[in-house]
């Protein structure tokens, strides 16, 4: 009884964290971009203020929208944010037993990002026709190099839900040369998902050629302000998802909750650390031609199928 | 002629019966034709004996061959042409001992037939779908029961292989095609392709004495096959609704069908979340059975076999990135947006027959979009007839708990907005990044500065060497101009007469009796 209630309270907290750290994370990443470029940069909270103001603002409809105009935002919104809440954060054994299965995972991002590409061709228009095709594209190398990665996962940890590959990842812990692999190529689609790569145009340009953000560009109001949090959103979900899978240590235990402070302590030291491991990867590259990211896809791809090929070896080797 | 009924035929019997009767109520029920292919389906589906079986087969392909007559005389030589083939692969592999050499030829005999539904010309929903799933349902005949005792875990490979060699050209036909039933034919060949690699793998855990990854496989085989067939109609009719309505299938000259024609259009969105495979779809349980097949068998068995599991599931994954960004296409080109001709503006809505045809396939995908794990109980039997110690798990996948987290994020989010946004909302000219509003004599805006299906597919096709005539030199558009090249000859074959042609097809059949009855 206790520990079911611990965890149902477990589980609403890290709803909260989640859904309430989102836009500081975006911040943080900002404002470590800016520092790493020599500048002061906006505040970390810049981003709630964006979504307060955001709130106030009227919602324009284009007069060639369709009658699903609304429902595009909605339909991301929510696939993102039942995928962010199924990934493991500050704790393991929450309460959503069965769901937290990867391919699950995946599916719910295929669907993010199908009502997200609906979203740009929506009303017709040439920028969110483009950039819809352009993610299309990207998108072919990520979902299958994130199914490799958590095919190499759930090999070396026999296991095929994100609790199962913690709990086997905290038991038996070690720097395999595998997981390395596997934790170089989901950076790279963590970089390619969440328009980290800097392709013709980097994140805050005002070209927006390539940025998830032609795609809402005749989003207005509080429909822009669910697209905006739906980016935020997936950057949190990707930053926890490899502190998760790749630096399961320290994790609290949901039914446990004297363990919860030093795990939420922990998480959020992952967060930042991940956070600026990222902007310090996209401050160093430059711009690259957008059809050259494929073929930097196209090697994260590799490194995956390496990563199965030197577990595969590991394991013959070791039994 | 022996009939009898197990568990295998029954499904495959409720897999036909809505296809035929939405193929019925969609415009063919006078035909007597359309009868006759469902009759001879049906023998097929319930033959005791090899000879009524083949014979079934063969009267099917008649039957389809006729039928394409009718609707399209220039596209129906290759029907008779692969029904004989089957025909004479088939009847060499009753009489050969349960083999390696009798495997593949019901393989080339059914996969010739099964591969009839990818051809363009051929979407229709009764030729496509009923020819399909008894190719599949002959294969696994054969391969699991017919054959069973002298499986050989190779067989399961040559399937997988083949499966794969379906799955990836037609899925990257699906975005490349800008006819809407030509994308609708490619995603058939990917889904038949989908359905061999859960056969093969199967049929290779069947040979190596893995009851739990067969069980498995044999789910996420045989729930596709269901799924597709409820689906895959329902694309290709309201396809055939617009071309009613406009005039065209081209993409490129469609755009704003939802608002002419709302009923269609919301269905076609269905059936399209089911054939991308996204979660809450009717798709998402067969695929997510399938991926877990291929990670567990992945786990087990030699190294390079486990090597080439990986590379298949990377391959899975381009494919289902691959429908979602077809059928995002589809859906967004066709149905959102501004219509690119004044056909697509005046477009309406179709009623009657069409519309009830599509609804009632719709309805029937309810159950398998929510709870798939309430058909797979049903399916029990027959999985336990293929694979006989197999012991089915329950699915992993809860799609009513997935829906109430989604609904509890999304409701959130709407009473948020309600209770703290400004309420308001504003008709304007759409910003189009700062651009003016078009002209008066041009009311929907110039068509050519909208997304076009051509250009949406554009960047995939360069990233995989050129689909384009502008630089035709990958292996991509060599493949489409064989293929090009070999339906421009099957057009050219020079048929004597259907009636000859049709006799011979008969003789052919009588033979088969003959023998049968001689044996």
């Amino acid at each position: 009884m206790f520990q079911s209630l611990a965890r149902l309270l477990a589980t609403l907290l890290h709803a909260a964290l989640v859904f309430g750290l989102a836009p500081l994370l975006a911040g943080l990443i900002a404002k470590y971009r800016a520092r790493l470029l020599g500048r002061r940069g906006p505040s970390v909270l810049q981003p709630y203020h964006e979504l307060r103001r955001l709130l106030h603002k009227t919602t324009l409809l284009p007069e060639t929208m369709t009658e699903l105009f609304a429902l595009w935002p909605l339909v991301a919104f929510s696939a993102l944010a039942a995928a962010a809440l199924l990934i493991p954060g500050f704790c393991t054994g929450m309460l959503d037993p069965s769901l937290g299965d990867i391919i699950t995972l995946v599916g719910l991002l295929a669907l993010a990002r199908a009502a997200l590409l609906l979203a740009g061709l929506e009303t017709g228009f040439g920028f969110g026709g483009a950039t819809a095709a352009r993610i299309a594209l990207l998108s072919l190398f990520a979902e299958a190099i994130l199914l490799v990665v958590l095919l190499s996962l759930a090999l070396a940890t026999h296991a095929t839900t994100l609790n199962g590959i913690i709990r086997a990842q905290q038991a038996h812990p070690g720097a395999a040369v595998s997981l390395g692999f596997a934790l170089l190529s989901l950076l790279a689609v963590a970089l390619a998902e969440n328009d980290r790569i800097p392709a013709e145009s980097g994140g805050d340009d005002q070209e927006p050629a390539m940025a998830h953000a032609a795609l809402a560009l005749e989003y207005s109001g509080r429909y822009l302000l669910l697209l905006e949090y739906t980016t935020m959103l997936r950057l949190m979900l990707w930053i926890s998802l490899i502190a998760a899978l790749f630096f399961p240590f320290f994790m609290a235990r949901a039914a446990d909750p004297l363990t919860w402070p030093a795990g939420l302590i922990l998480w959020s030291a992952k967060l930042t650390v991940l956070a600026a491991a990222l902007s310090l990867f996209e401050v160093c590259t430059a711009r690259i031609r957008l059809f050259r990211v494929p073929e930097f896809l196209g090697l994260a791809m590799l490194l995956g199928i390496l990563s199965c090929v030197l577990l595969f070896i590991s394991q013959q080797a070791g039994g | 002629m022996h009939l009898r009924m197990d568990p295998l035929s029954a499904l495959f019997l409720c897999i036909l019966v809505p296809q035929m009767l939405a193929a019925a109520l969609s415009g063919m029920r006078g035909s007597v034709v359309l009868w006759l292919f469902c009759a001879s389906l049906a023998l097929t589906l319930l033959a005791a004996t090899p000879f009524t079986l083949v014979f079934g087969l063969g009267l099917a392909g008649t039957a389809a061959w006729l039928l394409m007559l009718r609707l399209e005389r220039k596209a129906a030589a290759p029907y008779i042409g692969v029904a004989l083939f089957s025909v004479a692969c088939l009847i060499p592999a009753m009489f050969l001992p349960p083999g390696g050499l009798a495997f593949v030829l019901v393989l080339l005999g059914t996969g010739a037939m099964a591969g009839l539904a990818a051809l363009p010309q051929g979407a229709s929903v009764a030729l496509s779908g009923g020819l399909m799933n008894v190719s599949v349902y002959v294969l696994i005949r054969y391969g699991f029961i017919a054959f069973g005792a002298a499986t050989q875990p190779w067989w399961g490979l040559v399937l997988i292989i083949a499966g794969a060699a379906c799955v990836l050209p037609g899925a990257l036909g699906a975005i490349l095609e800008v006819d809407m039933s030509a994308v609708l034919a490619s995603t058939s060949l990917a889904q038949l392709g989908l359905t061999l690699v859960a056969l093969g793998i199967a049929l290779r855990a069947v040979a190596m004495h893995n009851p739990a990854l067969a069980a498995l496989a044999l789910q996420a085989a045989l729930l596709g096959t269901l799924a597709h067939a409820l689906f895959r109609p329902m694309l290709i009719i309201g396809a055939g609704a617009v071309r009613h309505a406009t005039g065209t299938n081209s993409l490129d000259w469609l755009g704003g069908l939802l608002r002419g024609m709302p009923r269609v259009g919301m269905l076609m969105l269905g059936a399209a979340a089911g054939m991308a495979s996204l979660p809450l779809g009717p798709g998402f349980a067969p695929e997510f059975l399938l991926l877990h097949a291929v990670i567990a068998a992945a786990g087990t068995g030699a190294i390079f076999a486990r090597i080439g599991f990986v590379a298949l599931l990377a391959a899975l994954g381009f494919s289902a990135a691959l429908a979602v960004g077809a059928m995002v296409r589809l859906i967004g080109l066709g149905f959102l947006g501004r219509p690119r001709s004044l056909r697509a503006a005046a477009a309406e809505d179709t009623g009657g027959g069409t519309l009830a045809a599509m609804a009632l396939l719709g309805v029937l995908c309810i159950p398998l979009a929510l709870l798939p794990g309430v058909v797979l109980g049903a399916l029990v039997p027959v999985i336990q007839l293929l694979a006989p110690q197999a012991d089915p798990l329950p699915l992993a996948y809860a799609p009513l708990s997935l829906a109430l987290l989604m609904a509890l994020c999304g409701g959130g989010a709407l009473l948020a907005l309600r209770r703290f946004a400004v309420r308001g909302t504003r008709e304007v000219v759409a910003w189009n990044g700062g651009f003016g509003r078009p002209p008066v004599w041009l009311p929907f805006g110039d068509p050519t500065t909208q997304p076009s299906a051509t250009g949406f597919a554009e960047p995939v096709a360069r990233a995989f060497g050129g689909w384009h005539p502008a630089n035709a030199g990958g292996g991509l558009a060599r493949l489409r101009r064989l293929r090009v090249r070999l339906s421009h000859a099957a057009r050219r074959i020079p048929l004597p007469s259907p009636l000859a042609l049709m006799l011979a097809a008969l003789a052919l059949c009588l033979l088969v009796l003959i023998l049968g009855q001689g044996s």
